[in-house]
């Protein structure tokens, strides 16, 4: 068990005084602003609770909000099935494995602004690779919207899935292997492996990809806008876009009023989480 | 049937790749001298001919790796603290550096940047190094804590008994026996802080362009395609660099702590 010593603060107070800074303290920044009117940073005024009323009764954040929600439920119900389901594959090739996980980490370091490029050159009717093949079949992700939605899921996917899987391949390799004899030997099927072993142990590793890939898809951005800049019409337009046009128009007290609305749906979602999470940890 | 598996994650991965790196070997902008569609080095001569090019390289570099060694500093002693001791709040910090790193970026853009110019800190790696600390000190600190949980306790007091203090401890024993775990915590640093762009188009007014934004630059009505991949395939090269040495401790990850 480990001693109790309230010493061990003066070990976390350098990393506390740095998040502090660049973290709590932008944030109550952040949720001052959102009660003001600005114009120029010498020319503020109190408004109090206005935005969040304009924002919360505006029919288009509800529509944003409701496609942010789906776009991460449909994010999440593809790439941690999948991710899943990779790293269970590659657990099959031993020691190779390796080479796999390489293989899916690559997007992870291609720079964020250039993976819509790569897709949409690979996309391009005359010039991409796919491009041909695609338009042939009438494939149309400037005009047609769940043809947007596919394509953004697609590049989201391709560029986000490394993780899970290096995560879930961590959780599952770190399995000891008297767990699958033991259950070789009473006979257990391969879906009550997964079920009854290899899921309960991976928990804690998928918790985090939940929360981190929940987060990302939520707040997707820089994909959404290169590829379609929320169109066609407004079927791609997320929560984000939002925020991007108004911080575009320099309205910044009602953008900060809107990025403290964000922050406070991701908080409660990460609570909801943790909450359960514990709860299930007793 | 797996290998039929395998195969198609690797085209589904690769392809995208591929075509990039084609394209960079490949004039794409007619010149007097050149045809469109010479293949050849030419993209990557005219990229590394360029200064400002170069410049994002190296900014890139140098905030990179400042982050890095922040985060490793920084989140190291904390890491430590939540391993081997119980104190006063002790669950509350894992949580609040679970909601720093799932914090998005741009609800914070705009105080960051009010905040970064009153200390000179716009236009400068150095800004991006700090900013960066919000999403990667708390993977950081993850990473650590499980390795050094993993070193029995009866390491730590038979180098104390043998008369070191916490400061030679930490760096003749404890660094030594976690040097995997750092190498993976540099790596997840890497790629949040290599390839973020809201942080660093925020920071980066006119100067001090990364990498992304030197790329974002070279967009315009007429585009050289051709030079713009061959820019992002060398942007890879440290990323791969990376992959390859944490390969065989990359499947260590991190869990959630809260």
């Amino acid at each position: 068990m480990r001693p109790h010593d309230n010493r061990a603060w003066f070990l976390i107070l350098p990393a506390l005084t740095l998040l502090g800074l660049v973290g709590a303290l932008p944030l109550l920044a952040v949720i001052n602003y959102g009660f003001h009117d600005i114009f120029t940073l010498s020319d503020v005024f109190w408004v109090g609770p206005q935005w969040f009323s304009d924002i919360l009764q505006s029919d288009r954040f509800l529509a944003s909000l409701g496609r942010s929600l789906l776009f991460s439920t449909l994010a999440l119900g593809i790439q941690v099935p999948l991710g899943i389901g990779v790293a269970l594959l590659l657990l099959t090739y031993g020691k190779r494995a390796v080479w796999g996980l390489m293989l899916v980490a690559l997007p992870l370091v291609v720079p964020w602004n250039m993976i819509p490029m790569f897709w949409l050159g690979l996309i391009q009717p005359e010039t991409g690779l796919l491009g041909p093949g695609l338009a042939a079949v009438g494939f149309d992700w400037k005009f047609t919207g769940w043809h947007t939605w596919a394509l953004i899921l697609v590049v989201d996917t391709w560029h986000w899935l490394g993780l899970v899987v290096v995560l879930a391949y961590a959780g599952l390799s770190a399995i000891p292997a008297a767990y699958g004899q033991a259950a070789a030997i009473d006979g257990a099927s391969r879906w009550a492996v997964f079920r009854f072993i290899q899921l309960p142990k991976i928990a804690g590793a998928l918790a985090i990809v939940f929360l981190l890939r929940f987060v990302d898809s939520f707040m997707i951005y820089t994909e959404a806008f290169a590829i379609n800049a929320g169109g066609p019409g407004d079927a791609t337009r997320f929560l984000t876009l939002e925020l991007g046009e108004e911080i575009k128009g320099f309205s910044y007290g009602q953008a900060a009023a809107r990025a403290t609305l964000y922050f406070l749906i991701v908080l409660a979602v990460v609570w909801a989480f943790v909450s359960a999470t514990r709860e299930r940890e007793g | 049937m797996r290998h039929l598996g395998i195969l198609a994650l690797a085209v589904f991965i690769l392809l995208p790749l591929v075509q990039a790196i084609v394209l960079s070997f490949t004039a794409t902008l007619p010149t007097d001298t050149l045809t469109e569609g010479t293949v050849g080095l030419m993209n990557y001569r005219n990229v590394l001919a360029a200064p400002e090019l170069r410049a994002a390289m190296v900014n890139s570099l140098i905030y990179v790796v400042l982050n890095v060694a922040l985060c490793i500093g920084v989140g190291l002693p904390a890491a430590y603290a939540l391993a081997r001791y119980r104190f006063t709040g002790d669950r509350h910090f894992l949580l609040a550096i679970l909601v720093f790193r799932v914090t998005p970026p741009v609800v914070l853009s705009l105080p960051i940047f009010i905040l970064f110019s009153h200390f000179g800190l716009v236009n400068s790696p150095v800004g991006i190094a700090l900013v960066h600390c919000l999403f990667n000190l708390p993977v950081a600190i993850w990473i650590l804590e499980s390795f050094i949980r993993a070193v029995p306790q009866e390491f730590d007091e038979t180098a104390f008994l043998d008369g070191h203090s916490g400061l030679s401890f930490f760096f003749r024993h404890l660094i030594p026996q976690i040097a995997p775990g750092i190498g993976v915590a540099a790596f997840f640093c890497f790629i949040f802080s290599w390839v973020e762009v809201v942080f660093a188009r925020i920071l980066t007014v006119t100067g001090g362009k990364p990498i992304t934004m030197a790329i974002q630059a070279m967009f315009s009505f007429q585009t050289d395609i051709g030079m713009v991949m061959a820019m992002t395939c060398l942007s890879l090269v440290p990323g791969v660099a990376m992959i390859w040495f944490v390969r065989n401790h990359l499947a260590k990850g991190f869990t959630l702590r809260a």
